[in-house]
């Protein structure tokens, strides 16, 4: 059986080379290498992305990922939000009527009784304030540098993670981590995220002057926009709050989305057979 | 003498095949954990792949996505359901 | 000696483009033919990154110059002169495939925690996670 599986494995490899052999000899057909330019509307992306001549196109940030997420490409990255929103609700109306507090009231509450060793909680003890610490700044630099609220948010999920998986999801109940608290503060950044893509429209509606959802920089016919500096700090106008926004949002719902995962299987089953009601 | 894009190339290819055997491996893993480990794996030769075609920000994310929170949940899920996958189909028919 | 460099360079590329197709293809049987639903979402979640990569590789460019790599798209200065903008564009990849596979990662995880949580439902229900005997079970 072992043998069988590593000679069907070295016959894939052997395959992946001989193909390779044949398509870089030219056998079917010629295939180069990538092209060493870009395509025109790439270049027009990298030429516009922080343009102080351009005021018209530019989206004042130096990252263009940044940028095509949150400026170019904002209503996009908006519903792909609303499909993450989707999916995680999808996910905890399928552990609907399961409350924590009741959980945290039937166990017999004693810290020490779970989780693994005191080794592994010490580490745990001081990682956590760390990679907290690193997955904001990564989301407050997400318009200066490589970051943003999805790698941010991404990076903080894995701080409450650690804390279940090294202590138990008790100890992060016991200290107020639990549904209620992420819920508010995934509404928190969803909100600031529908706020923010409105800003530029009171802006213009206070001003009486021309203004567009979801707008960023000034533009030709709408010459409202977010401000790209405070006293003399790139900010990049609304990417941002966004960035922030977008941060919070992310890690609220994967935290909440690995409380529920991580409760014991005896307690769920008990409030589905509706033994349990709150 | 070796030029440089030759051995960025050469770096590419060799993620790629190492990518191949770890995915191979995982998909015939009759134990789930292993299987997970082994998606794992195959997760941080992707990484490197993101870092070689200069997708930094690609990478940041995929770390603490692929190696972190997601075989965490899919060992959640083990954990609570079957550890190992059931392979042969007589076990299934002897069943009726 | 530059047209055999191109020719190896070529080689190498390949076998990175024809891994990912292989990658491609074992994942689908994985999806498809393996009983097991905890198998089939590992499968799944290596299928969609197997896709993720190829879209990457449509943004990435080729060496400038043999000096020169291409670069992440990213302004090293807050003030940029026309020069260095110039220069830039002639360096830095594609960030357009990167700005959608960026989305695509982090939804991706939320689908995946969705059919998590189904599979723990299915099991629930039915005691087992093997489709054939969920398929031959009722109710």
């Amino acid at each position: 059986m072992r043998i069988k599986k590593l000679l069907v494995l070295g016959s894939l490899i052997l395959l992946v080379l001989t193909f390779s052999l044949a398509f870089a000899r030219g056998a079917l057909g010629y295939y180069p290498l990538p092209l060493p330019r870009v395509r025109m509307l790439a270049s027009w992306y990298l030429y516009t992305t922080l343009n102080p001549q351009y005021t018209n196109f530019t989206a004042m940030s130096p990252v263009a990922v940044a940028a095509i997420v949150w400026d170019y490409r904002g209503l996009d990255t908006l519903f792909e939000t609303a499909v993450f929103f989707l999916a995680v609700v999808g996910a905890l109306t399928l552990m609907r009527g399961v409350t924590l507090k009741s959980v945290l009231n039937n166990a017999n509450n004693k810290d020490n009784n779970y989780g693994l060793s005191l080794i592994s909680k010490t580490a745990a003890r001081l990682l956590t304030p760390l990679i907290i610490a690193v997955s904001a700044s990564i989301a407050l630099h997400g318009h200066l540098t490589h970051g943003g609220g999805f790698q941010g948010g991404s990076a903080a999920a894995v701080a409450p993670l650690l804390v279940l998986v090294i202590f138990s999801v008790y100890f992060l109940l016991s200290r107020g981590i639990s549904e209620k608290p992420m819920f508010m503060l995934w509404t928190a950044g969803l909100l600031g995220i529908y706020l923010t893509t409105l800003a530029a429209v009171f802006i213009g509606l206070l001003t009486g002057l021309n203004a567009y959802v979801f707008q960023n920089q000034p533009k030709f016919d709408a010459p409202v926009g977010l401000p790209a500096q405070i006293s003399g700090t790139l900010i990049s106008g609304s990417l941002f709050f966004l960035n922030i926004f977008e941060y919070l949002a992310v890690a609220g719902e994967f935290t909440l989305v690995f409380i529920l995962l991580s409760m014991p299987e005896e307690v769920v089953k008990s409030f589905i057979s509706g033994e349990t009601y709150e | 003498m070796i030029e440089l894009s030759t051995l960025t190339y050469l770096f590419m290819a060799m993620t790629g095949v190492v990518s191949l055997v770890a995915t191979y491996l995982a998909i015939l893993e009759s134990n789930l954990i292993k299987a997970v480990v082994l998606s794992a794996i195959q997760s941080t030769t992707y990484v490197i792949l993101f870092y070689l075609l200069m997708a930094p920000d690609i990478a940041l994310v995929y770390i603490p996505v692929s190696v972190g929170l997601y075989p965490a949940a899919v060992l959640f899920l083990i954990k609570k359901t079957e550890r190992t996958e059931n392979d042969s189909n007589e076990v299934v028919a002897s069943e009726d | 000696m530059v047209r055999r460099m191109n020719e190896l360079n070529t080689f190498l590329f390949n076998i990175l483009l024809f891994s990912l197709f292989f990658n491609v293809g074992i994942s689908l049987y994985g999806i498809f033919a393996r009983p097991s639903l905890i198998k089939k979402i590992i499968a799944l979640t290596i299928f969609s990154d197997t896709a993720n990569v190829l879209a990457i590789i449509v943004g990435y460019r080729g060496w400038p110059s043999p000096e020169q790599p291409p670069i992440p798209p990213v302004i090293t200065s807050t003030e940029p002169t026309s020069e260095d903008l110039i220069r830039f564009i002639n360096r830095a990849v594609d960030p357009l495939p990167q700005a959608l596979v960026l989305t695509a990662i982090v939804i991706g995880l939320a689908v995946t925690l969705f059919l998590i949580f189904l599979t723990l439902q299915v099991y629930r229900l039915y005691g087992t996670t093997d489709v054939r005997r969920v398929a031959r079970l009722r109710g």
